[in-house]
């Protein structure tokens, strides 16, 4: 039932608090009606039934998509939502980093089997966000893998919940938060996409089905970041009994979307050497979170 | 049953092929098939010899093969689980490259071949001669053989410009390591007056006590030395130049074997000839530094490279710093903790064996490369897929190995590694912040493989028109693909791997000291479910995560089919515009500018001394100026004197000969005794 409970949030969720963050965040701050909430569903089914283009040699360009789904999935599948996670026997946060590593990969693949130049551009620009922000999370999830002595997930939240909150789970949420905007690729971080500078870099081929694949699995994402935050560092509510676990999740889950989708949509795009100037000090506040667990705060 | 004669009869057998392919070196192909053959048949012997001492336990001859008496140093051959590891590796990487070279070799057509198959074949002899001593005496004197073959390897290519320079560095480099090592030697030597490796435990466990400054010295001394033969930062700043300048196949050669030979050096020295001591736990952390000071450095510099084979250079710097990192990391903590000595020593070990397979292979594939297209930088050639597929899809296993991609065997040591770094925080916080880094480069090693896989493999096919549009000939696609199943097989059943690597750690700490396998890595075949101190740590089941994924994939592609889309050809979108696609093609080195910048200078170039010429010396040997030179003035100034008598007036020319006829006489009758 926890394989379909994840899955489904992914899968569902995702999508759902774009819609809601489109019409009642970004309309309202720009003062217009905005789309109906269901809205990304329509795009994703229309997608999916369009013309599928190829313009580079195959193998590679045709799997990617799949790929990068499948390993947001698989990541969905590793991540505490409210319950332990499914295969959470299985892997631990390593794995689970190294697959939404392997979900960036796919990206990457797309971007520089199709060889245009501004798909290049936009896949060299995830790669160097990925360096850039990835180590945050690494750090965090180490941060609290110190604190409860086990790098499985499952264990971290039920041990953060157990012990309460901490100076260093609390300087790693924020490090984390900080960090949100960029691996969900809103703004002011969506330099890899940046539609208005590179027409949507490593996408900038693609259309119908494999375009599809590659926004459901964003959307998917948002919904996993958010649940790594929320249930492993504010894990208030991990302790209820079924149905008001999942409940309390959720409610996390939706204030932290609602919240990046303010702050998307509230800021200009920066630079990617902006971009790294800031990842830089957010690492730096990270560690700062990591050597207050080491020594024991 | 079997013992050590059949690795003596190994060694022969090599040292057998080397004079072969020496006399027969003129036929080109028939000396490729006579080395392959003699390395085939000698790594069976090799697997045999090792596999036994991994399943059984050691195997040792049964009388030494000569003694020096005068040194107290029998020459006997001993395999124990620690050895076999790396001989199976070097088994496996024998064959692989020495298949490889036979129509690779052909590119270098104006070289003689007498100067490559001897060579490589007792260089790998040298290696397997270095795994099975247990005496210091013969360990350095192979281990300079060792040295010596593959120096003559890396200048092979000598009309390359390059050649020269980097054998130059390579040769003082090592050497400079060997003189390290002797002295310590020396040192050890006169403390017991014997060079077994056991003896050399008792000597430096009486010097703990009575000089501790001494031990010091020593353990400083032969981390040097396995340094600089690792490629391990500061000291490996010669193998940029070295590795790409040899030939690939010997290239890979030599990351396969030899560069995991410093990782051999510093476990079996600091757990064989060092007594438990705190030597062990400072030295221990000063090697994991260096190791990590390796992996920011050399895979940083590595993201910077357009030279395919450089690149991989760099990453085997890298990787190598990964391997020292959780042996560093195991050795320090062998005092305080078993349970995360063991594993993090075992995750060394593993990280070993995985990159003793996928580095070579990558070198292999950047060979095959360079042998279709002609050319190392990626900025000429790209796109390969299109016409070398098997060589790609290996290329794609091997770089997404290299970048620990789950399911593949890079991934399962990097795991172990990142987990030993985490818990042996707990007991030294200052591994948590190596493991960090180990993790950042992780991601920065996967995208400049990215890089290396984009710019070299998939995308558009991009080389210039003469190369030939085919797969590369099978004798080099086998090697490669050989190597590409061991790389996904040890990835999906680590477990059966671990087992046996367990075995070769717990052989070389004192009995007893290791948790038992189960203990430690649960009793599944399948799941490495990690626990230490009996609580479960972290967990890692290949198959039915895969299995998962697999099923997720499924999901993905139905979702894919469900609007039943068609699929057309299109040309690439230019925004409305036509160019031709060199035009439009995006450089290799604009690629990650901008993260390059952050870090342009982070690589030293170190200015290597240009020899001040002895000018005195030089002087001495020219022979032109000190003799040559002067009689050749004195002799112009006589003649421009006479020229002057030369008026051209046939008066003079009278005179001269009066005056001379009047000197004639005038002599004659003087010598006549008259006047």
């Amino acid at each position: 039932m926890t394989f379909a409970i994840n899955i489904g949030l992914a899968l569902l969720l995702g999508p759902l608090l774009a819609g809601v963050v489109r019409k009642m965040i970004r309309a309202r701050v720009h003062s217009r009606q905005g789309p109906p909430i269901v809205q990304p569903f329509y795009d994703l089914f229309k997608l999916l039934g369009k013309e599928d283009l190829e313009s580079g040699p195959g193998l590679v360009l045709r799997y990617a998509p799949m790929v990068a789904f499948a390993a947001i999935l698989a990541a969905a599948l590793l991540t505490p939502m409210g319950l332990r996670p499914p295969l959470g026997g299985y892997g631990d946060m390593i794995v689970f980093t190294y697959f939404i590593t392997i979900a960036v990969v796919g990206v990457i693949m797309t971007g520089l089997t199709s060889a245009s130049p501004y798909s290049m551009l936009g896949a060299g620009r995830e790669i160097m966000m990925h360096l850039i922000v990835e180590p945050v999370l690494i750090i965090c999830l180490v941060t609290a893998a110190i604190k409860c002595g086990s790098l499985l997930m499952w264990d971290m939240a039920a041990s953060n919940y157990v012990n309460g909150p901490s100076i260093s789970m609390v300087v790693a949420a924020v490090a984390l938060f900080l960090a949100l905007q960029a691996q969900i690729g809103k703004l002011p971080f969506d330099i890899p996409e940046a539609e208005t500078e590179i027409m949507g870099g490593p996408f900038i081929e693609l259309s119908g089905p494999k375009l599809a694949l590659f926004q459901w699995a964003f959307f998917a994402r948002q919904i996993v970041y958010a649940s790594v935050l929320a249930a492993i560092f504010i894990p208030w509510g991990t302790g209820f009994a079924l149905p008001w676990n999942i409940a309390a999740h959720l409610l996390k889950v939706i204030v932290i979307i609602l919240l990046v989708g303010l702050i998307d949509v509230v800021n200009p795009r920066l630079r990617i050497d902006q971009a790294m100037t800031y990842f830089f000090g957010v690492i730096f506040v990270a560690l700062v979170g990591m050597g207050f667990a080491l020594i024991g705060a | 049953m079997v013992d050590a004669d059949l690795l003596i009869a190994a060694l022969v057998l090599l040292v057998a092929g080397a004079i072969i392919t020496t006399v027969i070196a003129r036929y080109r192909r028939l000396c490729g098939y006579v080395a392959f053959v003699t390395a085939l048949i000698a790594a069976i012997w090799v697997t045999m010899v090792a596999w036994q001492a991994l399943t059984v336990g050691p195997v040792q001859a049964r009388v030494p093969l000569l003694t020096i008496t005068e040194l107290g140093s029998p020459l006997l051959f001993v395999v124990d689980q620690l050895s076999a590891v790396f001989l199976l590796i070097t088994a496996l990487i024998m064959v692989c490259t020495t298949l490889f070279s036979m129509r690779y070799i052909l590119i270098y057509e104006r070289y003689s071949l007498a100067r490559y198959y001897p060579l490589l074949l007792l260089f790998f002899g040298s290696v397997i001669s270095v795994l099975s001593v247990h005496n210091m005496l013969f360990f350095l004197h192979f281990w300079e053989f060792m040295t010596l073959t593959s120096y003559v390897l890396v200048v092979f290519h000598w009309v390359n410009p390059d050649s020269g320079p980097a054998g130059l560095r390579y040769f003082i480099a090592t050497h400079v390591a060997m003189v390290c090592m002797l002295i310590a030697t020396i040192i050890v030597y006169r403390q017991v007056g014997s060079l077994e490796f056991a003896a050399v435990r008792e000597a430096i466990a009486e010097l703990t006590v009575t000089s501790p400054a001494t031990v010091h010295l020593i353990l400083a001394l032969f981390v040097v030395g396995f340094a600089t033969k690792a490629g391990i930062l500061p000291f490996g700043f010669w193998m940029p130049d070295a590795y790409p300048a040899a030939p690939t196949a010997a290239s890979a050669a030599f990351v396969g074997t030899m560069c995991k030979l410093g990782v051999y050096g510093i476990v079996r020295f600091f757990t064989t000839c060092l007594p438990l001591s705190h030597f062990v736990t400072t030295w221990g952390i000063i090697i994991a530094v260096l190791g990590t000071i390796s992996i920011f450095i050399g895979t940083i510099t590595a993201l910077q490279q357009t030279d395919s084979k450089r690149l991989l250079t760099f990453h085997a710097i890298g990787q190598t710093g990964y391997m020292w990192l959780a042996v560093g990391l195991g050795l320090a903590l062998l005092r305080i903790s078993p349970a995360v000595a063991t594993l993090a020593l075992l995750a060394g070990l593993f990280h070993t064996v995985n990159n003793a397979l996928f580095k070579p292979l990558l070198f292999l594939n950047a060979g095959a490369a360079l042998y279709r297209t002609g050319t190392r930088d990626m900025d000429k050639a790209g796109g390969l897929m299109a016409i070398m597929p098997v060589t790609a899809v290996t290329a794609i296993i091997a770089s997404l190995a290299i970048a620990g991609i789950p399911g593949l065997n890079g991934f399962v040591s990097k795991w172990l590694i990142f987990q030993s770094t985490v818990v042996g925080g707990f007991e030294l916080p200052v591994f948590v912040f190596l493991g960090i880094v180990a993790i950042f480069i992780s991601a920065v090693t996967l995208a400049s493989f990215l890089k290396f896989l984009g710019m070299l493999f998939v995308g558009r096919l991009h080389v210039s028109p003469e190369v030939e549009r085919r797969e590369v000939p099978l004798t080099m696609v086998i090697p490669q693909v050989t190597i590409a199943i061991f790389c996904v097989l040890f990835g999906v059943l680590p477990i059966l791997v671990m087992r046996h690597l367990y075995t070769a750690v717990s052989a070389i700490l004192p009995s007893g000291y290791s948790p038992a396998f189960a203990s430690l890595f649960g009793t599944s075949p399948l799941t490495v479910n990690l626990s230490l101190s009996g609580a479960p740590a972290g967990a890692w089941g290949p198959i039915v995560i895969l299995v998962a994924f697999a099923g997720c994939l499924a999901l993905a592609y139905l979702i894919f089919r469900m609007g039943g889309a068609r699929t057309r050809e299109v040309p690439m979108w230019l925004c409305g515009e036509e160019h031709d696609f060199a035009e439009v093609r995006y450089p290799v080195h604009s690629f990650l500018l901008t993260f390059n910048r952050y870090f342009a200078k982070i690589y030293p170039s170190i200015p290597f001394a240009q020899l001040a010429r002895p000018t005195a010396v030089l002087k001495l040997l020219d022979i032109d100026r000190w003799v040559y030179d002067p009689m050749f003035r004195a002799l112009r100034w006589i003649m421009r004197g006479m020229s002057a008598s030369h008026t051209g007036l046939p008066q003079f020319y009278m005179l001269w000969m009066i005056v001379g006829a009047a000197l004639a006489v005038i002599v004659l009758f003087s010598m006549a005794g008259g006047l």
